[in-house]
């Protein structure tokens, strides 16, 4: 019987999602997600989750709840650092004890740390470690991880492909929504918040479609060290779109009680706002379910932006 | 005949009905309490409206804003349905062509919006956190027994400060609790509220942003002259509350109206009868995936006319379907 491997689709699913399946399925296990985050996800993760908890973390515990049953292990590894130098949220070193201590009746768990800090130099230990509980072939395990990095790679460059082109834009508002993935890519979370973008006739850009050496470029002229490797790509993000001038408008999405947020939503508004004259608004999400408040931002923000648009053709217009 | 347009404001803690003649004069303005029932506040609106109004005055038009004003655009048929901020901001440049500042605190929300050269430039909305708003009011004159009506002339006549809380309502309530207890004159508690309540919005809102003047203060909260007073004393500005300060967001939504019905030359307004109309709401949870969404159906005497709330589309674009069947 093939065994059975569960994936939470939630946190940094969202961005490694392809290279995490594949390197399962080409070790010969059956890989199984996470259904979309629904309301009964939600609210499992807020009931099992430790309260002060923020609420991209409560899901997380949704997504364990329900796949937990039907599968041999769980994928939750102890993310240290995935990036030479640079950190990542204290809450994904601590997942797996905070889902063994929340959560009853667990399959076995590969809690593998992920600890990139100090160089590179253990990632084919780390996946050595991984592989080891489905297969005991060193090759195999190495070779299932170059083909399932060749897709993962070769998705992340047909993302950043282009969006930028005038072309792809034709007479549209192009929006950049930025923010942490597991906050973007679950329309679940931000109450859709890129569809209602788009319908409203607005081009929708993300991060993940910067090319990663323009990030890393624009975030070193920052003045300071970036601790946290969120921080780098989404102050280099904003740099990078300061110095570009190719955006109409940014929105950053954050949720309550983010750590990280807490400081990158602020040099990053801060850089915005001293550097640019982008029209800028951060929305801060959170268990709430109602739409009416989030609706009204974003409608606001494109009518300032479609307004602002108006004005400066007339003034151009006049002298 | 006498031509007008119609706006309704339907917030969390008001509903606010405005109308104005095409020469854009205000002609009558009323401010309802929703208390929690936005279909009644919004046909108890307009039946008062009415029966106020001269009997030749013809609807033109009609404007929504607010927090329902979806669902008031369903019940009357708005031209416009637009967001709270776009509507106050043009109903703000209207009083004041060269606003620069304007600060509007509500039931639910308070915003701060910045206009240069007669457009919008950047605003900011108060985030998850109700604190800072006017229900925060609302409670502690509710806990002192004191009419909120009352509640800025009594501010006025503070000499001594009392410094409360102002991060958290919660926060604020036991401060105050402790400063009652203490023997602080209730004047100066209310006094201290009011501070309070402003410098917990420009530490929210105004972080970081320029307030320059002209400063226009509006909203339900302008009522209060304590705060208008608490905000010129820490921002050292004069700040001006505009005469209609308490239904901008109405007027807003009728100069909208205006302009929209100037561009399509019809109304979607079913006129000022629809208020006789006896609308009700079934809901529902959709079994049919797991996000059990809790579906509202909203019925104009025993007609479905609108459904919403799911995240499909599934029934929301039911009626829509029909419709074009129909045609």
């Amino acid at each position: 019987m093939t065994v059975k491997v569960g994936i939470p689709r939630a946190l940094l699913f969202h961005e490694y999602h392809l290279l995490w399946i594949s390197f399962f399925e080409e070790l010969g296990a059956q890989v199984i997600i996470s259904e979309k985050t629904n309301k009964n996800i939600i609210g499992e993760g807020i009931k099992n989750t430790v309260d002060e908890a923020c609420i991209p973390v409560k899901l997380f515990h949704g997504h364990v709840l329900n796949i937990k049953d039907k599968v041999d292990y769980l994928f939750i590894p102890r993310i240290n650092s995935i990036f030479k130098n640079e950190h990542i949220c204290p809450k994904f070193c601590g997942l797996p004890e905070m889902i063994k201590n929340s959560i009853n009746d667990l399959p076995t768990i590969i809690d593998t740390e992920i600890n990139f800090v100090k160089s590179k130099n253990s990632l084919k230990n780390t996946i050595y470690e991984i592989g080891k509980y489905f297969s005991n072939d060193y090759k195999q395990i190495m070779s299932a991880y170059d083909k399932a990095y060749l897709k993962f790679k070769n998705s992340k460059r047909i993302i950043k492909e282009n969006p930028f082109s005038e072309v792809n834009m034709l007479n549209n508002k192009k929006i950049m929504i930025m923010g942490h993935p597991y906050n973007l890519y679950d329309p679940y979370i931000n109450m859709d918040s890129i569809d209602k973008i788009k319908s409203m006739g607005a081009y929708v850009l993300t991060p993940e479609m910067i090319e990663d050496q323009y990030i890393f470029d624009y975030a070193k002229k920052f003045d300071g060290r970036l601790y946290w490797t969120f921080a780098r790509k989404l102050v280099g993000t904003a740099l990078y779109l300061i110095d570009k001038k190719n955006i109409d408008g940014i929105i950053y999405v954050s949720t309550f009680g983010c750590g990280v947020d807490s400081v990158v939503a602020d040099i990053v508004e801060k850089l915005i706002r001293r550097k640019s004259d982008i029209p800028f608004m951060l929305v801060t999400l959170d268990e709430h379910s109602g739409e009416a408040g989030i609706n009204t931002r974003i409608e606001a923000f494109i009518d300032m932006v479609k307004w602002r648009d108006i004005s400066e053709n007339n003034i151009s217009a006049h002298g | 005949m006498k031509k007008c347009y119609l706006g309704v404001d339907v917030g969390s803690v008001s509903t606010n009905v405005v109308v104005m003649d095409s020469d854009e004069n205000i002609v009558d303005t009323l401010y309802i309490r929703t208390q929690g029932k936005p279909i009644q506040a919004v046909k108890d609106g307009l039946k008062e409206i009415e029966s106020r109004l001269d009997k030749d005055v013809e609807i033109l038009g009609l404007g929504t804003t607010g927090s329902g004003r979806q669902l008031a655009s369903v019940m009357l048929g708005a031209d416009v349905v637009k967001n709270e901020i776009t509507a106050h901001g043009i109903a703000a440049l209207k009083c004041v062509p060269d606003v620069n500042t304007i600060i509007e605190i509500g039931g639910q929300d308070s915003k701060i919006i910045l206009l240069r050269n007669g457009i919008i430039h950047d605003f900011a909305m108060n985030t998850v956190c109700a604190a800072g708003t006017g229900s925060f009011l609302d409670r502690q004159a509710e806990r002192l027994n004191i009419p909120i009506q009352e509640f800025g002339s009594l501010a006025l006549k503070s000499k001594a400060p009392v410094r409360i809380a102002g991060r958290c309502a919660v926060f604020a309530e036991s401060d105050m609790i402790h400063k009652q207890q203490l023997g602080h004159n209730e004047e100066d508690i209310i006094n201290g509220l009011c501070e309070a309540l402003v410098r917990n919005y420009l530490n929210n809102l105004g972080k970081g942003k320029d307030i320059r003047a002209p400063i226009i203060f509006q909203g339900g909260v302008s009522a209060n002259e304590g705060i208008k007073r608490a905000f010129e004393k820490i921002l050292e500005q004069e700040i001006i509350v505009p005469k209609y300060a308490d239904v901008m967001g109405a007027i807003g939504a009728c100069l909208l109206a205006k302009d929209e019905v100037s561009k399509t030359g019809k109304t979607n307004f079913l006129g000022l009868d629809v208020a006789a109309s006896d609308f009700s709401v079934k809901s529902f949870e959709c079994e049919n995936c797991p996000n059990m969404c809790e579906v509202v159906e909203f019925y104009r005497d025993d007609e479905l006319v609108a459904r919403w709330g799911d995240k499909c589309g599934r029934w929301s674009d039911v009626k829509v379907l029909s419709k074009e069947k129909l045609a």
